[in-house]
């Protein structure tokens, strides 16, 4: 027989993608706000003046912060779909069915929007298309 | 009686704002103008902006929405653990309130000279 | 072929120790039924609940291989591993071994008013229920609960507060405000809307339907209350 892990997993992501989906939600939330207070940190620069504020946005040219950038994307679109597949539910819709309602909405959906962005992203800041 | 069903309320509508607000500050910051399509966010490109009082009014909401939006989602995970008595609630509610008005105020004054 | 049974035991005196034991697999052998077979032939200290064994009581109730389940209807071939881990209910308070208290669970379900409250005491009338109402499609699905305890367990947000009702109350409750003949509505709505115990603890990640033995669609419940008290009643209406 196999693995315990391997096995739960196949046997249990089915099942227990509302308490994924629950988790993903929050850690989500709380990075999102984390990233809020680093935003507002470098915006309020601009009250310094142009050198204080280009140099503040100087660290941000860098292709590692292009691709947090990309991930702060993915951050955004996991909790905002997500977000809508909890809404939808607390409503009625998708009670019966909410396995699918996170695969295919939340991650299936999802990626589509985050490619939509990222892939630009990418070509454009990352790679200077 | 209705205090709970209200947050509840305004929970999912600041969600749902935030989703428009942060499409077309996404835009805006990446797509609208050929500095931003080049990643060029400096301060003249910026300020140029920001200048205009009807920009401002748009971020600053932008702000306000999302500070309601991520201070709640906090507190209903704290509220979760349920540490608190109810006198602890009132404080932690109390406490976000004064978080994010601060946190308002220095979003604020970022555009003070402009 | 054999398979590896690991149990948790508590014993009276204190800690958390694995005992472990090899069973040969029978065909149709349950969780249950290799409790009783290392209880009898290995191990007679064990301790474990159980009454009907087939699945109507509730009484068996435990984690295996970390999912709450009923030891009596679960199939050690069907768990598809080669060691069965088995543990008591995770947040409650263990007694010895596999055997749980159910205090704080049941402390809870008291507090959503679980008993029928009936409008008229003295009617000599049959109440009528038609078959196209609310009650009557609902109901079946929804009174099936043994007080097992399973969703209770599995819920992540009952492991920290102690105040939050559980899946189990607040069905319970559901299908009391759904009944035309109950008449406690606004008092069970009153402990339902509150923000700790109440309702709003549910962030819907529905482990409570995944365990549930019944099959009850107890996250269906939940926000069936949370629904009527979106629209201001203070009168149910689902």
């Amino acid at each position: 027989m196999t693995s315990p892990a391997r096995v739960f997993l196949r046997k249990y992501r089915w099942r227990f993608s509302g308490m994924v989906a629950w988790v993903i939600q929050r850690v989500t939330g709380l990075l999102l706000l984390f990233y809020l207070f680093l935003h507002i940190h470098t915006v309020s620069k601009l009250a310094e003046g142009p050198e204080a504020f280009n140099q503040a946005m100087a660290t941000f040219h860098s292709p590692l912060f292009k691709l947090l950038e990309i991930g702060l994307l993915g951050t955004v679109v996991l909790h905002a779909v997500n977000g809508i597949r909890i809404t939808l539910i607390d409503l009625g819709i998708g009670v019966e069915k909410q396995r699918h309602l996170f695969w295919f909405l939340t991650v299936g959906i999802g990626i589509l929007i985050f490619l939509a962005g990222a892939i630009p992203m990418f070509l454009f800041a990352v790679l200077k298309v | 009686m209705y205090r709970n069903a209200v947050k509840w309320y305004v929970q999912r509508i600041t969600g749902g704002l935030l989703l428009f607000l942060l499409a077309a500050h996404f835009w805006v910051e990446h797509f609208m103008t050929a500095p931003a399509r080049r990643g060029d966010l400096s301060y003249q490109v910026i300020a140029a902006r920001v200048s205009n009082p009807l920009w401002q009014a748009i971020d600053i909401s932008f702000l306000v929405v999302a500070l309601y939006h991520g201070l709640n989602g906090f507190r209903e995970i704290i509220l979760d653990y349920d540490i608190l008595g109810r006198r602890g609630v009132k404080v932690l509610t109390a406490a976000l309130v004064l978080v994010g008005l601060v946190w308002a105020w220095w979003g604020i004054t970022a555009f003070r000279h402009l | 072929m054999n398979i590896r049974i690991r149990i948790a035991r508590f014993p009276v005196q204190g800690g958390k120790t694995f005992s472990e034991f090899q069973l040969v697999l029978e065909e149709r052998m349950t969780v249950l039924d290799a409790l009783f077979r290392v209880q009898r032939e290995m191990d007679s200290s064990l301790g474990f609940r159980c009454a009907c064994r087939v699945g109507m009581c509730g009484s068996c109730a435990v984690s295996i291989n970390r999912i709450p389940r009923l030891a009596c209807s679960t199939l050690v071939k069907s768990l598809d591993s080669a060691t069965v881990t088995v543990e008591p209910l995770p947040n409650l308070p263990v007694i010895k071994d596999l055997a749980v208290s159910l205090a704080p669970f049941f402390e809870l379900w008291k507090r959503a008013l679980p008993a029928f409250r009936p409008r008229n005491k003295e009617s000599q009338e049959l109440a009528r229920i038609p078959a196209d109402t609310l009650f009557a499609q609902l109901a079946p699905g929804k009174r099936d609960c043994i007080t097992c305890g399973a969703c209770y367990s599995a819920c992540t947000i009952t492991r920290k507060s102690g105040r939050y009702l559980g899946p189990a109350a607040i069905n319970r409750a559901l299908l009391r405000l759904l009944d035309p003949r109950d008449a406690a509505d606004s008092e069970r709505l009153a402990v339902l809307d509150k923000e700790i115990e109440g309702v709003w603890r549910c962030h819907t990640q529905f482990n409570c339907t995944a365990t549930c033995p019944r099959g009850i669609n107890l996250t269906d419940s939940i926000v069936r209350i949370k629904r009527a008290l979106l629209r201001r009643g203070r009168s149910f209406q689902a």
